[in-house]
């Protein structure tokens, strides 16, 4: 429980250190120079340079929507996991994020690239994020410590794109699962590293090499759009290779779920200890019957191929008659 | 929709899906040939226009025309890469739908009646049933009594050997032993209910005596048993499947621990088990073998 304790006293702390850095940011007044560009006197003839024009922010009301729906997104995850024990509410939850957080929203803001402007907003005084970045990263890592990572299942783009295309899942050997899990931190390590650079060399990689985001946007770089859709076919046989293997705010999450009380649990009290749960897990998330959440990606198949949940439990003796 | 329709209209989308694909790449393909060869195209006319100013109308035209084609490419990409969206969309629903009803196993319904997993056990119930219950032969009894004698200090001794005679202790065989001796009927009755070695209900042609010691009960006899009981349709309260074939009991130690959770079927044990190899102990004694 202590060490719960320390990790929520932990993200206040960054929290608030983002936080502090937006109103900092909001107090700095913004101009670009033009310099180089003919001025209005060597032009002559009575030219006057337009004003500066920058894209409109998106309206504020529109972000922090955005943020409620992120927030409520995950509220219902957790809910349709935890109480509902529905496969086929989540995948209406799944659907409903690739479209809004996927195609309509385009991939932006998301959790996985922000990592690393939220890295180099506390340690660039120069550097500042929305309070909206500041949510969107914060939020599924406070919802991890108690609930696991219910912002992977239906509420992640680019996880939900992963889990409907998934199509006859062929389990990953152990091993092999294990160590291409390392690769997630090897990239989140180059990914603050890339960050923590300085201003000039720094790197947003995580958006750079994002494999999905341009498939969502219908453009982008070929090689891009290619790796994206080679995710894709790949994640037809082999569950979301992305998140178990690349992606770096997984890292992170499936740190943080490791103190979470609640979650995907396997009927505790009337299992049959059949082991069909962990044989429909395409991600290798059920050891010895129970759910691990550091890698339950929250997709609910467990309860969809469970004899004692949901309508297959009509099909069956009532509860009290088979011991 | 199900069936032939569901497969052809996943095809239909699955074709749709490739082609718009191919579409795609064909038309990045054309377009990576095409762009350099227009920007040479203007560059060379900015060109022209710099030396003589009377060609700027063509540089301008030549500039429209090429961002119209520009606009156009674009809205058809984008018109492609919604089909290839909806396409895939329709495919890979489709294809689950169709994977799901190849591959769902029949839903295990555990049965009240004759076990499903031991059918020559079931069709012995049926026979059973039909010829009502079998008598008992009661001459064993007669002789045993002219043996152990008629006080009542004989009754253990008598018990014993019905037992160890029938396996249980038939209500018939007790009530001819309260006939032909001294021991009254409350005596029978509390000897054979104390001593729990002493079976009033028939038993199962197999004794199957899980451990529940220590060692095993850590190790999981408790799911061991309830898998038995499920797997053999054991009613609760009882320890006997309705075929009779297997009677499942909970001892307290069989004397290996390293090989637990364990059972003996008869006179086999078997070791290390879990609830999916459990049943497999089981066909060490084939069902109705003594039958």
């Amino acid at each position: 429980m202590s060490r719960r304790r320390a990790v929520l006293a932990l993200l206040a702390v960054c929290v608030l250190g983002c936080l502090a850095e937006n109103a900092q940011g909001q107090a700095l007044h913004y101009e670009r120079p033009v310099e180089r560009a003919p001025q209005e006197k060597d032009i002559g003839g009575g030219y006057v340079t337009p004003k500066v024009q920058k894209p409109l922010p998106r309206r504020a009301w529109l972000e922090i929507l955005d943020v409620a729906l992120l927030a409520a997104a995950m509220g219902v995850s957790v809910w349709i996991v935890v109480k509902r024990r529905s496969r086929r509410w989540l995948v209406a939850l799944t659907v409903a994020s690739v479209g809004y957080f996927g195609f309509y929203r385009e991939g932006c803001v998301c959790p996985i690239g922000s990592i690393q402007n939220v890295t180099v907003a506390l340690t660039d005084p120069n550097y500042h994020i929305p309070m909206v970045v500041t949510a969107t990263f914060f939020l599924p890592l406070l919802v991890a410590v108690f609930y696991g990572r219910a912002f992977c299942g239906g509420v992640c783009a680019l996880g939900s794109i992963q889990e409907l295309v998934l199509l006859k899942p062929v389990q990953v050997p152990r091993r092999l699962d294990q160590a291409l899990g390392l690769l997630k931190y090897v990239y989140l390590a180059a990914a603050i590293w890339y960050a923590v650079l300085p201003a000039a060399q720094r790197d947003f990689v995580i958006c750079r090499f994002d494999p999905f985001v341009s498939l969502f946007r219908r453009s982008g770089f070929a090689h891009m759009l290619a790796l994206g859709a080679g995710f894709l076919v790949l994640g037809m046989f082999v569950g979301r290779p992305y998140c178990r293997y690349l992606c770096p705010y997984g890292g992170l999450l499936s740190w943080f779920s490791r103190l979470a009380a609640r979650g995907v649990s396997i009927t505790p009290n009337k299992e049959l200890d059949c082991g069909l749960c962990a044989e429909a897990c395409p991600y290798g998330a059920i050891e010895e019957m129970r759910a691990v959440r550091r890698k339950c990606l929250y997709c609910a198949r467990c309860y969809a191929a469970c004899p004692r949940e949901g309508p297959l439990v009509k099909a069956f003796v009532p509860l009290g008659e088979v011991r | 929709m199900s069936g032939p329709g569901l497969k052809n209209a996943t095809i239909a989308a699955g074709a749709v899906m490739v082609l718009s694909v191919v579409a795609l790449a064909v038309d990045y393909a054309v377009m990576r040939g095409w762009t350099p060869a227009s920007d040479a195209q203007i560059a060379a006319l900015q060109e022209k226009v710099q030396r003589d100013a009377k060609l700027a109308p063509v540089l301008a035209a030549e500039q429209k025309r090429i961002a119209e084609f520009n606009r156009a490419r674009r809205a058809r990409v984008n018109w492609l890469s919604l089909v290839l969206v909806g396409a895939a969309a329709g495919f890979l629903g489709g294809a689950k739908r169709l994977l799901a009803g190849q591959a769902r196993p029949p839903v295990r319904v555990p049965e009240r009646g004759p076990s499903a997993v031991w059918p020559r056990a079931g069709r012995a119930v049926a026979a059973q049933a039909a010829a009502a219950a079998p008598e008992i032969d009661l001459t064993f009894v007669d002789g045993l009594i002219e043996k152990e004698g008629r006080g009542a200090e004989a009754a253990i001794p008598i018990l014993q050997a019905i037992q160890a005679h029938y396996r249980y202790l038939p209500d018939e065989a007790l009530r001819r032993v309260c006939h032909l001796t001294e021991i009254s009927p409350a005596q029978i009755a509390g000897t054979s209910s104390f001593y729990s070695r002493f079976r009033r209900s028939p038993v199962g042609e197999h004794i199957v005596r899980v451990c529940h010691g220590t060692a095993c009960h850590v190790a999981g006899a408790r799911q061991i048993t309830d898998e038995l009981r499920r797997e053999l349709a054991i009613a609760e309260g009882e320890d006997t499947d309705p075929s009779r074939t297997f009677t499942v009991e909970e001892v307290a130690c069989l004397g290996c621990c390293s090989l637990a959770p364990v059972l003996m079927v008869d006179e086999h044990t078997a070791g290390k088990l879990t609830p999916a190899t459990a049943c497999d102990a089981l066909a060490a004694v084939q069902p109705g073998e003594r039958a």
